[in-house]
């Protein structure tokens, strides 16, 4: 029988599949929906690995999808923050600017329905201007790098995990059972 | 205590810390600012925190919105009670419909609110995130609990050749 197909250049593809999704502004605003297209990430990873699995080979386990799972998140981490850092070089605070402008906008309706008051606006508008300028510092990159390290991770593997069930093959009848 | 009893503990203290992080960040945010913005920061990632979608504890938002809320809450609550409801050693999870249910009403809500269809409420968020959290975990569980005890396997058979290897 055959060994199974490598992790890692599975884990790669993912890992710079998630950092790209992570970083480009616009399309990391997915990220805000529980950490979307970071767990979509981890479903793709098992998706991409089971296509390189033959007949002749031993069949796809969940320990599988859980080393893909936390390879991806981690490679994803690192991918991330480099192309962050890039981005932020070439391009400046542009992610930044984006959700600023939407923040603004959001904060001004609630100011009109009366949820928020002036003051409380300001002070928030005067927050997401110190988040940009502090953007680009490199305790902020490091302190943006350790936190991904840990939360990547743990959204890609729940990802894996859940490809796994998904792209699995049927087990028995058995399996056919509700929550 | 087995080992998949272990684990699953472990994995209950991680997911009650992960609900107790974003409970702290605006509790603690007058007696322990430092504390509080950093755990504002780990959440950052995850979720946008606009004030004006999130619960609120002392005057202070959570450190995650209230869908996500809703999501991290039902998906404690059903980890809670796993073990009353199944076997923790029994891997078999149910059909994958249940995934379309679990994840069409909140990708339905978020969708007409993008669109502007229908301006989704706290209600339907707690709702259709709260439903999703609650049937996550018998997705999540077992298939966890089986790539672990693999792992465990797979180590200990290491472990074995690499001792057996040294004897020779």
């Amino acid at each position: 029988m055959l060994e199974k197909p490598s992790k890692l250049r599975i884990a790669l593809i993912c890992g710079a599949i998630i950092g790209a999704v992570s970083s480009v502004p616009g399309i990391s605003l997915i990220n805000c929906c529980c950490c979307a297209g970071v767990w979509l990430g981890g479903v793709l990873s098992v998706y991409l690995y089971k296509q390189q699995f033959t007949d002749e080979m031993p069949q796809l386990e969940s320990s599988d999808a859980l080393m893909l799972g936390l390879m991806a998140g981690v490679i994803g981490a690192f991918a991330a923050t480099v192309l962050n850092v890039l981005i932020l070089t070439i391009f400046g605070p542009v992610e930044g600017e984006l959700v600023k402008s939407i923040a603004e906008k959001v904060l001004d309706r609630l100011v009109e329905q009366g949820s928020m008051t002036t003051d409380m606006v300001d002070l928030m508008k005067e927050q997401i201007d110190q988040s940009i300028r502090d953007a680009g510092r490199w305790s902020n990159i490091f302190g943006g790098l350790f936190i991904a390290l840990i939360v990547y991770p743990i959204f890609t593997i729940l990802g894996a995990l859940l490809g796994f069930t998904i792209f699995r093959r049927k087990a028995s009848p058995q399996a056919n059972i509700a929550p | 205590m087995t080992f998949t009893d272990r684990t699953y503990l472990v994995l209950l203290l991680l997911v009650v810390a992960w609900c107790v992080g974003f409970f702290l960040a605006p509790a603690i945010s007058t007696k322990a600012p430092g504390v509080s913005a950093t755990l504002y920061a780990c959440y950052e990632p995850i979720c946008h925190q606009l004030d004006g979608r999130s619960f609120h504890v002392e005057g202070g938002k959570f450190a995650v919105c209230a869908r996500c809320t809703s999501i991290y809450l039902g998906f404690f609550c059903t980890l809670l009670l796993y073990p009353f409801f199944r076997n923790l050693s029994e891997h078999s999870v149910p059909s994958r419909k249940w995934i379309l249910l679990a994840v069409i009403p909140m990708t339905t809500d978020v969708a007409l609110s993008l669109l502007g269809v229908h301006s989704s409420t706290l209600a339907t968020k707690i709702v259709s995130g709260g439903l999703f959290g609650l049937i996550m975990p018998y997705f999540v569980v077992p298939v966890l609990m089986e790539a672990v005890s693999q792992l465990r396997d797979q180590l200990l058979s290491r472990g074995g050749l690499f001792y057996a290897r040294k004897a020779q």
